[in-house]
């Protein structure tokens, strides 16, 4: 019965995705366009130059185009189907989200789980093309894939947490639509979506080290270029759990915390 | 447009801005997104300025001109006819139909929607860039040179304001056509602030003739620094960008009115 639950939960946001073909086309459009343009810019770039920052051409694309296939790890549309945190609080209905058997917190994570495996149908699907296209290389060795998954793992699961953060906050600010915006930025930018970080100045490198971002997209796609070798992994495995235990103590007690905030109308 | 048609537009923009006041922290935020978005791009830009130096045969003083010119015409599109980004939300909660009841255009009701309070942040940090990338700039600026820049950022604005309308068009009659419209801000925000000279022949032809984005600024700052020869183009159709923005924006309205007039709501 907990599983039937937790697969009806799951599937809310794929099914509504499959039932906006539009949305489906412009995803495949985007993400191949995104693809083709990434990696010409890469090698466009690197036509007149050699290894930089550590990186050689053949790195610096496949990081890039990993980069991009990962972005669709998490991009549905909860907003079309009106179930984000901010949408609930904003009409009033989250008091449904404390009223039914399943808990909030579950329901959620549920419900992120099934965007989180839907989204990793695409880029894998994505991935496997590139591969065999010749865009993005294969890992060094099976070492090398095996520690690039769990990081990958550990990476999505810090972002979940991110995001989870930001929702939370809804229950003491009702909006959080321009936090979420903040947040994106910062995890394109932070993350290596944008540039891998070894381009960026020293003290651009430090100060996203202190900051949970890179865990969640520099560090796994730095392991499979080999721009951080084998013998570093269980560091930065070891600094992406550390995030992953204080994010997950933080929005517990948040969860905890958002609970007293909902009042039914009447009290 | 009328006066009392600009006073009515003055009097709702006062009473949006006092609504966004309402969510203070939402309201600083919102700031700061613009801010932030805008500095990522630079940050992004002078990156690869960094890296990778004489990016395209381009000096850097140059290079900096595409963003800065980019940014102004953003941030002039975000605070003027921004709302066409979107609006496919406004149409799936139906508030589209009620437009369609009241005696004001209803392209103008959209872009009276809300009041665009990250424009402050976007201008903010778009002023600044161009004030710096000019007074890099190694160019002499003529009274010529710079109309031509004006008329080029508000050949941007319009250009951009013209890709959006065709997107709301879309979501017209599919509401979740709008997510084009976000691959489109990405879109602008990664290839519009650097040479396009870069990308392979044909990848830079498709941002030339399949999605206009080298007409936004890479084309007007290639004119003005000297490199109007070197962009694949003519010549004459790297200068013409600021008309083209008038053109793409007017065809733009024509389909939107278009669209409008087929447009079916719920209730048919």
């Amino acid at each position: 019965m907990t599983v039937l639950h937790a697969w009806r939960a799951g599937r809310v946001t794929p099914l509504g995705e499959l039932y906006a073909p539009p949305r489906m086309t412009a995803a495949l459009l985007r993400l191949t366009v995104q693809v083709v343009l990434v990696a010409s810019l890469w090698r466009g770039l690197y036509a007149q130059s050699g290894t930089t920052a550590g990186l050689g051409r053949e790195q610096a694309v496949t990081y890039a185009v990993m980069a991009v296939l990962a972005s669709r790890l998490r991009e549905l549309d909860q907003y079309a189907g009106r179930d984000t945190v901010q949408q609930h609080m904003h009409y009033g209905t989250i008091v449904y989200w404390y009223l039914r058997p399943l808990p909030p917190q579950h329901y959620y994570a549920l419900r992120a789980l099934g965007e989180q495996l839907y989204g990793l149908a695409w880029a894998l699907a994505g991935y496997l093309v590139c591969l065999v296209a010749g865009v993005v290389e294969p890992p060094g060795s099976a070492a090398v894939a095996g520690v690039f998954a769990l990081s990958l793992l550990l990476g999505q699961w810090v972002l979940h947490y991110v995001m989870l953060v930001i929702d939370q906050l809804c229950f003491w600010t009702l909006r959080n639509g321009a936090a979420l915006m903040i947040l994106l930025f910062a995890q394109n930018l932070l993350s290596g979506v944008f540039a891998p970080l070894w381009y960026f100045p020293d003290w651009f490198v430090t100060l996203s080290s202190f900051l949970p971002f890179q865990a969640t997209l520099s560090v796994p796609l730095s392991l499979y270029v080999g721009r951080i070798p084998l013998s570093d992994a269980p560091f930065q495995l070891g600094v992406q759990a550390g995030w992953l235990a204080v994010l997950a103590l933080l929005t517990r007690l948040l969860w905890r915390r958002a609970a007293r905030r909902v009042i039914a109308q009447g009290g | 447009m009328s006066w009392r048609a600009l006073r009515i537009m003055w009097r709702i923009t006062r009473l949006n801005f006092r609504a966004q006041l309402e969510y203070r922290a939402e309201f600083l935020m919102d700031i700061a997104i613009g801010a932030i978005w805008q500095v990522s791009v630079i940050v992004f830009a002078t990156v690869l300025l960094t890296r990778f130096t004489g990016m395209g045969g381009w000096d850097s003083s140059d290079v900096l001109l595409i963003p800065a010119t980019r940014m102004l015409a953003h941030g002039l599109f975000v605070l003027f006819l921004g709302r066409m980004h979107g609006l496919g939300r406004s149409i799936q909660e139906g508030r589209i139909d009620a437009y369609l009841l009241r005696p004001l255009p209803v392209y103008r009701q959209v872009q009276l929607e809300f009041f665009p309070t990250n424009a402050i942040g976007d201008l903010t940090v778009a002023v600044g860039l161009t004030v710096g990338a000019l007074g890099r700039s190694h160019l002499d600026w003529t009274a010529g040179r710079i109309a031509y820049l004006v008329a080029a950022i508000v050949g941007g604005m319009l250009l951009e304001a013209a890709l959006f309308t065709v997107v709301a068009c879309g979501s017209l009659r599919f509401p979740a056509a709008d997510y084009w419209g976000r691959w489109l801000e990405e879109l602008l925000g990664t290839f519009g602030s650097y040479p396009l000279n870069v990308l392979p022949r044909a990848v830079g032809g498709f941002l030339t003739y399949g999605l206009p984005l080298a007409f936004v600024a890479y084309f007007p700052a290639a004119v003005l620094t000297g490199h109007g020869h070197t962009t694949g183009a003519p010549y004459w159709l790297a200068a013409a960008s600021p008309l083209l923005g008038v053109g793409a924006y007017l065809g733009a309205r024509l389909l939107w009115r278009w669209s409008l007039g087929h447009y079916t709501g719920v209730n048919g």
